[in-house]
């Protein structure tokens, strides 16, 4: 059964007063409660989010499944997302994608067994001037080559 | 009260009205009505605005742009017209969105002959598809509840049901998850859709998305025909209409009624043709004797019962509940005050603890159509008796013939059987209700058991809990052998039945106006003749 | 030569943080503010002829004149959900100018009477939003946000939101039900927010770079403001240059800019052996140019709209003769049947229709009856949603469709490309 840690209890009951409708505090809870369910979220966390903010289960389901950045499956230590949208598509990025998925002998969306890598395809991350690039969790890799991108992956602890 | 013009029409509408509740409004504007009329999917009178289909769209004379019929609302002096090409072209195109994902399901869909993509593409559509790429796949056959079966895939995404469940029943139970055409309607793991008033959901779905498993592939529709009459499930007295055929009846659905019950009803009493169908009543009256049962015809039982009733004169008591109509209680208690000079009669209430209860919505805890009504008669005759002073009699001896006009709804009676006990102690047991009771059938003694009609067989007044007096035509006849309450107290006091030659010939309820009339439909061949039941 | 208003001294690390935005003069734009009468300002940004920088290009402060003339309190959010493809302008802005953008809130704020503000983030932005938090927290520690700014008695709370995911928010209805904790669906209008918008209460939604702009407004006057661009297009904008080009990235020009300099002057052209084959001048919701209509066009709002296109975000992406059109519409038809929020449904089975018949194409599949089939669904796509992710769907593939119609032929008939002369087939989402 999911439990958030105490100090993730702590900061879902913040977010709830932080702003002007407790309904806001949602999508800050489920970035919260992925943190701590390892990289993403399951029925069971969806069910003690609802507990813990007393707001009903499918509110919190909608919001949930409406936005790309929770995972409805779970996924690699690192999360490697490559933009293959049109300034990235013009340069390259989607050829990248593929060598990369070829390097790591993996398909899009999936768990390498070693559980470290997903390789997922996104749309526009805003860094158009610096494309083909690349999102692993919280960081940009920009002005990526095919060497370039696979040493920072094998670099990643 | 501003003025507006559509589609050539004047009419005068309250202020703050939108185009679309002008068109359907309830006549509270001055001008013909309906106004006009305009495809829709999302807009729903009892719920709010979502304004997703895109269906409703209507031409504003000085508006470049189509507007949304059930957003906008009119102003003075604004023209509207939904018969121009554009519309028309808009509204062909918005019902190609709508269906080039629509599985082809027609031949198993349970909402075939009433299904609004049906209807409309009959109206203004009857074009030649030009999707020819892969439809989306989706969820079929999910159980959302006890109730209400979900497939997805018919699903057009109007939002009716996830309004009702956050606005109405207040239950939040549904919701569209994912985006785009990805979304499906769905409930939360653990968390059914498991409401008192689940399936209103069923009525409000334009389409075969979301069905009730009680009527699921039970019969088609263009073979049953409908006739408005009062739910007599409990005090409320919602406004239904039930649909039947030769087989018997089928489903029941709410009625606008703006007083009594709105848009809705519960789900208790969708189950209430259940207990007129013939599966479920006497179909013979029966008279125990030492030899066994011995069946009758409800006349010459009831007749044969009055020599007892009238006998017992003065002694004798009768027992009714709360479901029987207005007139029936003014014949019997009449007869039985006037002929046998009685004034032993007692009130049968079920649950009385509860009978004030009120669950916000519509049920309520008195779960009779007319025990106001029986208040009322009883009152006018000044009858004031206490169910003790039945005990008493029984246990004294005083009283040794009793008449009961039992439940026709036995399942919300659940002191039955400790009534049967205590009621089987009389000397003369008349018994007399619409359905079949095994209980009554296990019991010795002088017995007489006699097959009513149901409400559903007779024309009528319910009075429910505010007073509200609501009058109700006969649907149709089950059993036609069966006695009314009236014709019953007639019998039992020694006269003769009024015949009255009546023709028993289905009347067709008037066909509301949104219902599409295309001439060949009706030259069909597997329409059922109407006819006589 | 780039005309730097708002950049100056973004090449300032120490630009971003506090004490080094005051050594550059920063906060004293608000002093003055707070000294002036709320309609003063609203005025002047009217007289600026400032127009919204998000991509809708609405006058500001016409918008700001929606606001109801009463004591409602009232909510100034800032769009910063930069979703539109090409453009990365407002995270330039966030990441190295946070306390231009505060200091635009602030006198913002107090122009339209405003004491609550949100900047709503996109959640894939997570350094700008960690720069923006520690520049709010600076702000609030010098008084500069909270009660009695600067003892004037104006109060301006501001908080950092982070959006999850989906380009729909940048809408301005559906950020603000993104932020009232619903799905970022967008919501009907009428009721416009500036009557109805966030919780029901009278609501302002800018882009980042529009109440940035208000600084340099209202420090050097409208006037000063006017002196570039023109008549119908004051002032400078910040342009996302991407794609096949030398030198990709933002630059901030004066409005009316040619967009053949921006190209070939500041963005270095093509790469070598290259040729210009198509422009798409305001991020990809905007109507494609070919090359010969993009080097006679200046960018401004008029300019570009008499062209058939849209200044929109103002990210111009630069396509070479090495791309395929078709290849390049299957990436967008993708992103908007990705991104469609599924609420009404011309959009919502439309964007799917779109996705579907151009990959169709791609995979050698098409039929000649498809082009035609895409100009008449998207054509009844535009005007009938809610919202214009429909028409941002539409017209694209209208535009592509239209202008490189003999590349859409060849595939069909040849069941390649024709730039290429492969189907791309694993390219392909």
């Amino acid at each position: 059964m999911f439990q958030l840690s105490p100090e993730g209890l702590a900061a879902v009951k913040k977010e709830l007063t932080r702003y002007e409708s407790k309904d806001s505090a949602i999508i800050p809870a489920l970035y919260i409660a992925q943190k701590e369910n390892k990289g993403w979220v399951s029925d069971e966390v969806i069910h003690h989010l609802a507990t813990v903010m007393d707001i009903p289960d499918a509110r919190i389901n909608e919001v949930f499944k409406f936005y790309t950045m929770f995972n409805q499956k779970p996924v690699g230590k690192f999360h490697v997302q490559v933009c293959t949208n049109i300034s990235c598509a013009l340069n390259g990025s989607r050829e990248l994608a593929q060598h990369i998925c070829k390097e790591m002998k993996i398909g899009y969306d999936q768990v390498t067994e070693d559980g470290r890598f997903t390789i997922s395809k996104v749309e526009c991350l805003g860094s158009c001037g610096t494309a083909p690039m690349m999102q692993v969790n919280d960081a940009y890799y920009e002005n990526l080559t095919p060497e370039s991108a696979m040493n920072i992956l094998r670099g990643m602890k | 009260m501003p003025k507006c013009t559509i589609n050539g029409k004047e009419i005068e509408v309250k202020e703050g009205t939108t185009i679309i509740e002008a068109m359907y409004g309830s006549g509270e504007q001055k001008g013909e009505w309906p106004a006009g009329k305009v495809a829709h999917y999302c807009w729903h009178p009892g719920l709010s605005v979502a304004g997703v289909c895109r269906l409703c769209m209507v031409q504003i004379e000085g508006n470049p742009r189509l507007q949304i019929a059930c957003n906008t609302v009119v102003t003075e002096g604004m023209k509207i017209n939904n018969t121009s090409d554009a519309v028309k072209d808009a509204a062909k195109w918005g019902l190609d969105f709508h269906l080039i994902n629509h599985p082809l399901d027609c031949p198993i869909c349970d909402q075939a002959g009433e299904c609004g993509l049906q209807d409309q593409y009959m109206e203004f559509g009857k074009y030649n598809p030009e999707m020819a790429e892969k439809k989306v796949k989706k969820h079929k056959v999910v159980d959302l509840g006890p109730t209400v079966v979900l497939d997805s895939e018919r699903c057009i995404l109007c939002s009716r049901c996830v309004r009702f469940t956050e606005e109405v029943s207040k239950t939040n139970e549904l919701g569209i998850f994912n985006r785009g055409d990805r979304s499906e309607i769905g409930t939360f793991d653990g968390k059914p859709l498991d409401n008192k008033y689940s399936m209103n959901t069923v009525d409000i779905c334009p389409v075969g998305a979301l069905t009730s498993k009680d009527f699921r592939f039970r019969q088609r529709v263009w073979y049953l025909k409908d006739s408005n009459t009062i739910c007599n499930g409990c005090s409320t007295g919602c406004n239904v209409k039930v649909y039947f055929n030769r087989e018997g009846f089928f489903r029941v659905k709410p009625v606008y009624n703006e007083q009594v019950n709105g848009y809705w009803m519960c789900d208790e009493g969708r189950d209430v043709y259940k207990f007129a169908n013939r599966e479920n009543r006497w179909l013979k009256a029966k008279k125990r004797t030492s030899a066994g049962w011995e069946e009758m015809q409800p006349g010459a039982a009831a007749k044969e019962a009055g020599m007892v009733a009238k006998s017992a004169g003065a002694n004798a008591a009768l027992v009714l509940t709360g479901q029987y109509t207005v007139e029936e209680y003014e014949a019997i208690i009449s007869n039985f005050v006037n002929e046998l000079k009685s004034k032993n009669v007692f009130h049968w209430m079920n649950m009385p603890e509860k009978a004030e209860d009120f669950d916000g919505l519509l049920l309520r805890g008195d779960k009779n159509p007319n025990t106001k009504g029986l208040l009322q008669i009883l009152q006018k005759y000044g009858i004031s008796t206490k169910w003790s002073d039945l005990t008493a009699g029984l246990a004294s001896g005083t009283i040794k013939t009793v008449v009961v006009a039992g439940p026709e709804i036995q399942v919300q009676f659940p002191d039955m059987k400790d009534k049967i006990k205590e009621l089987s102690k009389a000397q003369n047991l008349i018994w007399m209700q619409s359905g079949k009771n095994s209980d009554l059938e296990a019991l010795t003694g002088n017995v007489w058991l006699i097959p009513m009609k149901s409400y559903v067989e007779k024309d009528g007044t319910f009075v429910n809990y505010a007073g509200l007096a609501q009058k109700f035509k006969k649907v149709t006849t089950v059993i036609s052998e069966a006695l009314t309450l009236a014709e019953a107290g007639d019998l039992l006091v020694g006269k003769m039945l009024a015949i009255k030659p009546e023709p028993n010939v289905f009347v067709e309820a008037v066909r509301p106006p949104d219902r599409v009339v295309v001439e060949h439909r009706k030259k069909n061949e597997f329409v059922y003749r109407r006819g006589t039941l | 030569m780039e005309t730097k208003l708002l950049t100056e001294f973004y090449h300032l690390d120490e630009f971003r943080t506090l004490p080094g935005y005051q050594k550059q003069g920063g906060y004293e734009v608000l002093k003055k503010a707070l000294k002036m009468q709320p309609q003063q300002i609203i005025d002047e940004v009217k007289a600026s002829g400032l127009r919204g920088r998000g991509g809708a290009g609405f006058p500001t402060g016409m918008k700001w004149g929606f606001l109801p003339k009463n004591n409602e309190p009232r909510y100034l959010l800032c769009n910063a959900d930069e979703g539109e493809p090409g453009t990365f302008k407002d995270r330039l802005m966030m990441e190295r100018a946070p306390h231009q953008l505060i200091e635009g809130m602030i006198i913002s704020g107090y122009a339209v009477g405003s004491q609550k503000g949100y900047i709503y983030v996109r959640g894939e932005y997570h350094y700008p939003i960690s720069v923006l938090r520690k520049a709010v927290e600076e702000a609030y520690a010098a008084g500069l946000l909270g009660k009695n700014i600067l003892g004037s008695g104006i109060n301006f709370d501001l908080d950092v939101y982070s959006g999850a995911g989906a380009y729909i928010c940048g809408e301005e209805t559906g950020m603000i039900s993104s932020l009232e904790g619903l799905k970022g669906q967008p919501k009907l209008k009428p009721p416009f927010p500036a009557v109805q918008g966030y919780l029901r209460k009278p609501t302002i939604v800018n882009n980042v770079e529009t109440l940035a702009a208000v600084v340099p407004i209202i420090k050097d006057g409208a006037a000063a403001y006017r002196k570039f661009g023109t008549e119908k297009s004051a002032g400078t904008k910040l342009f996302s240059l991407s794609g096949n080009v030398v030198r990709p990235g933002n630059y901030e020009v004066p409005l009316a800019y040619p967009l053949k300099d921006l190209i070939y002057k500041l963005g270095g052209g093509m790469k070598p052996g290259r040729k210009l084959k198509a422009v798409i001048p305001g991020g990809s919701s905007a109507p494609v140019l070919t090359a010969e209509e993009a080097e006679k066009v200046n960018l401004d709002y008029e300019s570009i709209a008499a062209a058939g296109s849209m200044l929109g975000s103002g990210a111009v992406i630069v396509i070479d003769d090495s791309q395929c059109m078709v290849d390049m519409l299957g990436v967008l038809t993708h992103f908007y049947h990705h991104e469609s929020c599924g609420q009404c449904t011309p959009c919502r089975e439309g964007t799917g229709w779109l996705n579907k018949i151009v990959h169709s194409i791609l995979e050698g599949r098409g039929r000649l009856q498809d082009i035609e089939l895409l100009i008449k669904v998207a054509d009844n796509m535009k005007g009938r949603t809610i919202c214009a992710l429909s028409d941002a769907a539409a017209l694209p593939v209208l535009s592509f469709v239209t202008k490189f119609r003999d590349e859409f032929e060849y595939f069909v008939r040849e069941g390649h490309s024709k730039v290429r002369g492969v189907r791309n087939a694993e390219m392909h989402h």
